[in-house]
């Protein structure tokens, strides 16, 4: 008897969940494709700008129909675009090999020699790894315009790999310090110098942080703007960033589609890496913030 | 003469500067010297043309900052925009990341789409939302007259009782997806035996994201805000490319106001103190963080 009244009272019980449960999944979905909409609409909203004219423009339409793919083409040669990507890519990779390079190294020193004034070194890192670069804007700019550096490729190469070093030092250190004593000893038993056991057999293990870092520090690096706006002047060596900035105060500020189709051109290949290597790149985020 | 530990122990050494003295020598290089020439620039009064860095004034920079009105503005206007923005990116972060912590359809799909916007350049961005508030054409005006709320369009960016808020809907709307995936990944490496628990103890799902769920989370929360408080003191581009800081200085920030003393109005000295000024606010943010996370060791290892 009492089993039944029980089993009467679960079963009730049940469906009342199970309709709530139901409330509840209808809400998420609702917060979730919200969401979803409010973050990808901004970009869809560029794309469709991009394939507007003017008048379709003006008459605050939304779908470009008519398309005018020739946007993109004018868009092109009005921003000299490809000589911005060259630029970019130039950049961001000259700097994002010398922050992996020398952060892999440094990692090193940092997670497996126990040498003095190691504490110092990591705690400079550490400052790095949240200072505003805002407080080297004025020396660097100082010291690049006395070296005679400003508007060269050199300007944003140097500041680039001095402030995505703490970031990739960090990384690298948290990963070389978890890799296991015994692969080192042995190496060192059969008579491997340090750098030898650096190179030959610790640093092919840490394919995945170096990768996380490349990538990381790539799109950091693409995407700068108050570096490459401060100490490059000239159109000749500006990045996308600085580049598409200056349309704005150029003749082709009215003619909001073939900017839009600027900033498509722009993002893609961010866009593609994204795409391709987010593992990595979320990776990089969370271990930037979790594992201090 | 060294004994062989001696020597080994010095050997050691040796390596350990030869693998870090590169980095070393570029750290030293772009951050360390520029703090110091920063602080040493902060006490001179000097236009960044005549050789050297002019007179030394002392605190005077200081002295001037602290009866600056925009000054005081900008550094209101940097509270306002972290106070403001940080609850919603962390708030709106840690909403998106509970439902998407659980089995569900294009869970993965969605958490990409929700990170694209961090993916952005900022440049783009501002760019993008400038003409979504542009008075006449712009989306959201649009918008509003096509569902007949007519009445609310506004010239968002124009108006400087509407600009920062604006300014920071974008800051939000960009930074969400940074919080949400810190966030999921802490969610993830709780520990599933304690949930599972709540669960079998017949908690339903509301109890336990309330009663289980947050208060584990709470340290992984505090870091989230703390790095959303560094990244909103901060903030240039957004603010330098979208309202260059104006209408009236209603949207200047420390940064954009460091900026525009060096650069356009050449007082090298009043900037370099806005920065060390800027400095000092994000390094004792990233102190009370350094704390957060001992505390959060320390409770993880009880």
């Amino acid at each position: 008897m009492s089993t039944v009244v029980a089993s009467a009272a679960v079963a009730r019980r049940q469906q009342r969940l199970g309709r709530g449960a139901r409330a509840g999944r209808v809400g998420m979905w609702v917060v979730l494709l919200g969401a979803l909409l409010l973050s990808v609409a901004p970009g869809l909203y560029m794309l469709c700008l991009s394939f507007m004219d003017n008048p379709q423009l003006f008459a605050g339409r939304l779908v470009p129909w008519p398309p005018h793919p020739e946007n993109y083409p004018r868009a092109w040669v009005a921003s000299n675009i490809g000589r911005l990507y060259w630029n970019s890519i130039y950049v961001s990779t000259a700097s994002m090999v010398a922050t992996v390079a020398l952060s892999a190294m440094a990692g090193y020193g940092l997670g497996r020699i126990r040498f003095a004034g190691r504490g110092v070194v990591y705690g400079i890192v550490l400052i790095g790894l949240t200072i505003p670069l805002q407080i080297a804007l004025i020396p660097l700019f100082m010291n690049l315009r006395t070296l005679g550096l400003l508007n060269t490729r050199l300007a944003l190469i140097g500041p680039y790999t001095g402030f995505g070093l703490a970031f990739g030092t960090f990384i690298m250190k948290g990963f070389f310090e978890g890799l296991p004593r015994e692969l080192e000893e042995a190496a060192r038993l059969d008579g491997a110098g340090e750098f030898r056991i650096f190179a030959r057999v610790m640093l092919p293990l840490t394919r995945p942080a170096l990768a996380t870092v490349a990538i990381f520090l790539f799109l950091q690096n693409w995407n700068e703007f108050l570096f490459a706006l401060t100490f490059i002047t000239e159109g000749r060596m500006r990045t996308l960033p600085t580049g598409i900035y200056a349309l704005l105060s150029s003749e082709f500020y009215g003619n909001y589609p073939i900017l839009a189709a600027s900033l498509v051109l722009f993002s893609v290949p961010v866009l593609v890496l994204y795409f391709v290597f987010q593992q990595q790149f979320v990776e990089g985020i969370t271990a930037g913030a979790l594992k201090h | 003469m060294l004994s062989i530990a001696a020597r080994r122990s010095w050997r050691r050494h040796a390596a350990g500067y030869a693998f870090v003295g590169p980095a070393l020598v570029v750290l030293a290089a772009f951050l360390v010297y520029p703090i110091g020439y920063s602080v040493w620039l902060s006490f001179h009064e000097w236009d960044g043309y005549t050789p050297r860095w002019g007179p030394f004034v002392g605190l005077e920079n200081y002295r001037a900052l602290a009866g600056d009105e925009v000054f005081w503005r900008a550094t209101l206007n940097s509270v306002v925009f972290v106070a403001v923005r940080t609850p919603l990116e962390v708030g709106l972060g840690f909403l998106l990341a509970l439902l998407l912590n659980r089995r569900l359809v294009a869970r993965s799909l969605l958490r990409t789409l929700f990170f694209v916007p961090v993916v952005m350049s900022l440049i783009v961005v501002t760019i993008i939302f400038q003409r979504v508030f542009e008075p006449n054409t712009g989306l959201l005006n649009t918008f509003l007259r096509a569902v007949g709320l007519g009445a609310f369009t506004h010239p968002w960016l124009g108006d400087p009782a509407t600009a920062l808020p604006a300014v920071i809907a974008v800051s939000v709307w960009k930074n969400v997806g940074f919080s949400l995936v810190i966030l999921l990944a802490g969610l993830q490496s709780l520990p599933q035996d304690v949930v599972e628990a709540a669960r079998v103890d017949g908690a339903n799902a509301w109890q336990l994201t309330l009663r289980v769920i947050t208060p584990l989370m709470r340290p992984i929360l505090a870091l989230t805000a703390l790095l959303s408080i560094i990244g909103g003191l901060k903030v240039f581009d957004l603010v330098f490319i979208m309202t260059r800081g104006g209408p009236t200085y209603s949207t200047e920030v420390l940064a954009t106001m460091l900026y525009r003393e060096a650069f356009e109005l050449n007082h090298m000295g009043i900037a370099s103190a806005v920065a060390v000024i800027l400095v000092a606010l994000v390094l004792s943010i990233a102190r009370v963080q350094t704390f957060v996370l001992d505390e959060s060791r320390a409770g993880g290892k009880a």
